[in-house]
């Protein structure tokens, strides 16, 4: 909100400078967003000056030119001057040549149409202190020539522009910032007092306004109507358009600049009527039926429904109750007779109506955050002193009064040490008592207690709807006394109460991981297209995973992979022309299943190939094992043994990985998944990356990562020396190494028996080709044999290694290869 | 004899030091001592010595026999040091880069909160996690936001359909509408609810609003809230440990500052603002940085902790915000496009 400095004056005499005001108004808890000045910048060279001559410019049709004395030091100079509203003896601001106006308009010796000119006339708008345009300033008070131009004009004006907590509706108004300065800097504040106090000039006219009736007091809880007969519309006087302008509104005509400026003063917002407009001359408050329309002011047509609250005549809606006129009621210049509203409405329904049509007002943003219940009365009273000031008329009545002051009394009884003892810190009682007088805050009774300091009980004024509890008082003692001064301390750290969560101990150690191992990690947006995922993922997902009001197309879906983002990023780089391969992230994702979805922790990677990134000493590429061994590693950072897991090739067109060089382990049902391998090479290419892209992701129930922790057992190994010897089986092309090993060391351990122990089995070496059948492989493994007492001898592992093979070649299609 | 002895060690010493290799050493080594080496021949021949001079040959006889060992020792170890040399190239030049991407990079949103919980946990406070995706009462009604707040609007908050359900985000009551998270105060609420006072948190995470992405506005952002939870609170606490972060963060001379403000879930509440200009691209005296305020009464009351007896304070700020303050990033998208160049800066 706009706040006038010069306004402010009206109520309290501050004679801080700006900066102090600005301090002060940020520590009273308001943001100063901007200080701006208005009215007349401070112009040198500017004076006034009186037009002696004014001929036809012989060059142009449109200009003139005058002789313009501008006093005794400057003489008379010829000015060419395109305006037409003045007459020869008009006195006028002249800038002289070296006069910088507004805008660094810089005055110059010139020539205009072959005709020398000496200066400028000036606009009100060429000085800055008004928008009018339309010609010159006349200065109708006639100041004496070469007076400087400052002295003549009015004063500039200091503009805070100014953030409102929404708690704090009582200062959207020039009033409530006075008495918030008032306190502050603890002068006294001075009310508007009005002339007008209700009581009627002359009989009345009730055929002007007939009944005001309110269908719906809920909403509506104070209705009030006063009827001004003989109104002049016409502009309103140049000091309340010098306010409104500086605080950004247009001055309209002098009843709606009263409406305005009174709203602007005392927060309570005002509505003004042409009493003839008014159908049956009746004021109904009521519901809106659905579907009805009104033509509001801006020009819109609006559809109402019935939980809308409008001022209706006998006929038709003419307000959307406290939001905004309709264009049939409005004031026009032809208006002669006036209803004025000034009324409280409930803030609920204001802003559900404010926000299902999408339309808000200055009045609408006062209303929905609350009005003082008890100002209005005052503000209409206000309103008519101004409209008889500026418009004249007078207050005929009838006057109206529909519903009644909502009751308003609070009392709030807190005490000295309460308020201490939340602050951590002490403020004398005295200035306590101090901050609540200095913002009205009345203490009707201050009692002694047991403890250190009083108990005071305080009475809040009608327009402190925020002040409810002791707590909220402890926030308005510690605003006056300065939150800049709350002393230092240690802080207090007693000992940890817990450890951080499994899930953030996960990112931690994988991304610790993977950036350990080279990988770059990667921070993408969680919202992805529709598009994308029932591409990568799968039609059902694409439903399930979409939100009801996505602000963008492009991010309309919650991310199920955090693939995408990263192949995203490589295209990027690529399309950079930045070398990028190895990229990670670790975040959220959300995985659908059975018509639920799941929010799971993840950790990604993507390996690309370093397009552009020639190497003076070439490395081994990335493979599907790169893949796995990464894989692996964080799955085991989420307490998943992927050797111990079956895994299976992905297949099928929809997951986005390549059929035959990729795998997976784990679904949600078991409430974590893991995949890795080679991305779709097709699906890659179609988003415009360019090479192979190996990936991996783990994807985990955080209720899991939770569980997963278990302390390990420690088994006993042996220190005697191990018996090795190697196996080679050739075994159907298509048999999985996993499946071969895994007969193989159950057949180990069986041919073993108690006499030691079989310690491990491991493939070592796949070959295919010459020396072999079509169509099969060999795949030898290595075994260690090992005892726990004693070191093995040959007879006894060669023995075993015959029954082995001798099982092998018995139970099984394989062939040992010698 | 003598003179064949010394002229055995002289021989030797000529073709020991000519050996190129380890069999030719072996064999070399097998002439000389081996059984049927020239030494060992000789040595057979001490019988033949007279008896008298059996002493003084002997004596010479070792001192040769120790001279070819010697030899022997130096040729092998000539022989070594050549064969470890071969196993070597040719020497590096160490300013070559080394192939491959590395060195990984944290990406800078990481690194600001990592520094964060690490300041934090040196006074008491682990970290927190909740669901990304969240529900109308532990948005908004558990922080005393009311029903009819604009924040809570289709117009600022990313909604999902009735339809949607999500089976590990629990709602306080069925058929709450799901949504996401517009801060991490969420994560707040859950854990009071399901611990016990005292409580010393902080929850970084991932927001969502639905606004406009430009230089200063992203669609998803992250913040960081710390809740502490305890008897006796005060103001002054909250200041303290705001005083603390930011003189941890950026230096003893930081200055922080407060400013009354307004949020619906701390009472009293405040802006909080930094003096740090030494950052750069800092050029107003004071930067807004955070929120925060006291826990008010009423959202301890929600969560069934005793207000009489529980106290608290609350501390938020943008994430993003930090990291470019800290780094001088002025555009947030950058964190989102993950361009190399950028990540690349910060590790």
């Amino acid at each position: 909100m706009k706040i006038s400095l010069n306004w402010l004056k009206d109520y309290v005499p501050l004679d801080a400078s700006v900066d102090e005001l600005s301090r002060a108004i940020t520590f009273l808890g308001f943001e100063v967003e901007q200080v701006l000045r208005t009215g007349a910048p401070p112009l040198s060279s500017v004076v006034v000056g009186e037009v002696l001559v004014r001929d036809k410019h012989p060059n142009a049709d449109k200009l003139s030119v005058c002789q313009v004395d501008v006093g005794p030091a400057g003489g008379v100079k010829t000015i060419v001057c395109g305006a037409q509203n003045y007459q020869v003896g008009d006195r006028v601001p002249v800038a002289l040549v070296g006069a910088v106006l507004p805008g660094d308009f810089v005055i110059k010796q010139s020539k205009i149409r072959g005709q020398a000119s000496d200066g400028m006339m000036c606009s009100a708008k060429e000085l800055g202190v008004a928008e009018d345009a339309s010609g010159l300033l006349i200065l109708t008070d006639r100041p004496a020539l070469g007076t400087p131009i400052n002295a003549v004009l009015p004063p500039g004006d200091v503009v805070f522009d100014i953030e409102i907590t929404p708690n704090r509706p009582d200062c959207l108004s020039h009033l409530g910032i006075a008495r918030e300065l008032a306190a502050w800097f603890r002068l006294p504040l001075t009310y508007p007092q009005e002339r007008f106090r209700g009581e009627l000039d002359g009989p009345g006219q009730p055929e002007l306004l007939r009944g005001v009736s309110v269908l719906s007091a809920e909403d509506c809880p104070l209705y009030t109507a006063h009827v001004i007969q003989g109104v002049k519309i016409g502009p309103s006087p140049a000091w309340m358009q010098q306010r409104l302008t500086a605080v950004g509104l247009r001055p309209i005509n002098n009843v709606v600049d009263v409406g305005n400026y009174v709203m602007l003063e005392t927060g309570q917002p005002l509505h003004a009527f042409d009493a003839r407009k008014l159908g049956g001359n009746q004021i109904v408050v009521r519901r809106a039926t659905d579907g009805e329309k009104l033509v509001t002011l801006d020009g819109k047509e609006r559809t109402l429904s019935s939980r809308m609250l409008v001022i209706a005549d006998a006929h038709q809606p003419v307000v959307i109750a406290g939001i905004m006129g309709g264009e049939n009621s409005g004031v026009s210049p032809d208006t002669t007779d006036l209803v004025l509203e000034c009324a409280i409405f409930k803030r609920q329904s204001i802003r559900w109506t404010s926000r299902r049509l999408g339309l808000t007002s200055d009045s609408c943003h006062r209303y929905e955050r609350g009005v003082d219940p008890h100002g209005a009365l005052e503000a209409a009273y206000r309103a008519i002193d101004l409209i008889i000031e500026t418009a004249g008329g007078q207050a005929v009545g009838p006057a109206y009064r529909v519903g009644s002051d909502v009751p308003w009394q609070r009392e709030i009884v807190v005490t000295h040490d309460y308020i201490c003892e939340k602050l951590g810190f002490d403020i004398p009682a005295p200035e306590m008592r101090a901050a609540f007088e200095a913002l009205e805050l009345n203490v009707t009774r201050e009692e002694p207690t047991p403890a250190r300091g009083p108990a005071w009980t305080v009475g809040i004024p009608s327009w402190r709807d925020d002040l409810d509890r002791p707590i909220d008082l402890v926030e308005e003692v510690l605003r006056l006394h300065g939150t800049d001064k709350i002393p230092p301390a240690q802080v207090n750290s007693p000992g940890l109460l817990g450890d951080d969560d499994p899930v953030v101990r996960f990112n931690r150690r994988v991304t610790d991981y993977l950036v350990g191992h080279d990988f770059h990690e990667c921070v993408n947006y969680t919202l992805r297209s529709a598009k994308e995922i029932s591409t990568w993922v799968s039609q059902t997902a694409a439903v399930e995973l979409a939100l009801a009001n996505p602000f963008v197309d492009d991010q309309s879906h919650l991310r199920p992979t955090l693939i995408m983002g990263l192949l995203e990023t490589l295209r990027l780089n690529q399309s950079r022309g930045v070398p990028a391969s190895r990229l990670c992230e670790t975040g959220r994702v959300f995985i659908e299943r059975n018509g639920q979805n799941y929010e799971c922790a993840a950790v990604g990677f993507v390996i690309a190939e370093p397009l552009g990134a020639r190497t003076w000493l070439p490395c081994a590429p990335a493979d599907f094992y790169t893949a796995k061994q990464h894989a692996s590693a964080l799955a085991a950072a989420a307490g998943v043994d992927l050797a111990r897991q079956p895994l299976v090739p992905i297949e099928g067109p929809y997951y986005g990985w390549q059929e035959g060089h990729s795998a997976a382990a784990g679904e949600m049902a078991q409430g974590w998944a893991v995949r890795f391998g080679l991305l779709n090479l097709a699906m890659v290419k179609a988003l415009g990356v360019e090479g192979k892209v190996y990936a991996g992701i783990v994807s985990i129930l955080p209720e899991k990562l939770a569980s997963a922790e278990s302390r390990r057992r420690y088994a006993d190994f042996s220190l005697l020396p191990a018996a090795l010897r190697d196996l080679a089986l050739v075994v159907d092309a298509g048999v999985r190494a996993e499946d071969v090993r895994r007969t193989l060391a159950q057949t180990a351990r069986a041919a073993v028996g108690t006499a030691f122990t079989l310690e491990a089995v491991e493939v070592f070496d796949v070959y295919q080709g010459t020396g072999l059948p079509e169509g099969r492989k060999s795949l030898a493994f290595s075994l260690v044999f090992r005892s726990p007492e004693r070191t093995l001898v040959d007879d006894e592992v060669n023995a075993v290694l015959q029954k082995i093979q001798d099982e092998v070649t018995r139970s099984t299609s394989w062939q040992i290869r010698k | 004899m003598q003179a064949t002895l010394t002229a055995l060690v002289a021989k030797a010493q000529t073709d020991l030091a000519a050996l190129p290799n380890r069999p030719e050493f072996e064999a070399a080594k097998a002439r000389l001592v081996g059984p049927n080496g020239e030494l060992t021949a000789l040595m057979k021949q001490m019988g033949t010595v007279p008896k008298e001079q059996r002493p003084a040959m002997g004596k010479l006889i070792n001192e040769t026999k120790a001279r070819i060992q010697d030899l022997l020792d130096a040729a092998l170890r000539r022989i070594e040091a050549g064969e470890l040399q071969a196993q070597l190239g040719p020497a590096v030049d160490p300013t070559l880069p080394a192939p491959g991407g590395g060195p990984g990079t944290y990406h800078p949103l990481t690194l600001v909160r990592e520094e964060m919980c690490r300041i934090l946990r040196k006074v008491g406070f682990t970290v927190a996690d909740g669901p990304e995706v969240e529900t109308e009462y532990y948005c908004f009604d558990a922080l005393n936001t009311p029903a009819d707040h604009p924040a809570r609007d289709t117009q600022d908050t990313f909604y999902f359909p009735d339809t949607a359900h999500f089976g590990n985000v629990s709602r306080k009551t069925p058929g709450e509408k799901y949504l996401l998270r517009t801060h991490t105060s969420s994560v707040q609420i859950r854990t009071m609810l399901k611990g016990a006072p005292p409580i010393r948190i902080v929850s970084p995470g991932r927001t969502y609003r639905r606004d406009t992405t430009d230089a200063t506005h992203s669609a998803n952002f992250h913040q960081l809230e710390c809740l502490y939870v305890d008897k006796n609170v005060t103001v002054r606490d909250l200041k303290a440990l705001l005083d603390y972060i930011f003189a941890s963060l950026l230096g003893p001379d930081t200055k922080t500052r407060f400013r009354p403000h307004y949020f619906g879930y701390t009472e009293p509440s405040f802006e909080v603002d930094l003096s740090a200009r030494h950052l750069p691209k800092v050029k107003k005296e004071w930067i807004e940085i955070g929120g925060c305020g006291m826990v008010d009464p009423q959202v301890f009351a929600g969560v069934g902790y005793d207000p009489e007896i529980w106290s608290g304070y609350a501390f938020g700020m943008g994430l993003e915000r930090l990291a470019m303050l800290l780094y001088g990033i002025d555009d947030i998208r950058y964190f989102y496009q993950n361009d190399l160049r950028f990540l690349q800066q910060f590790a």
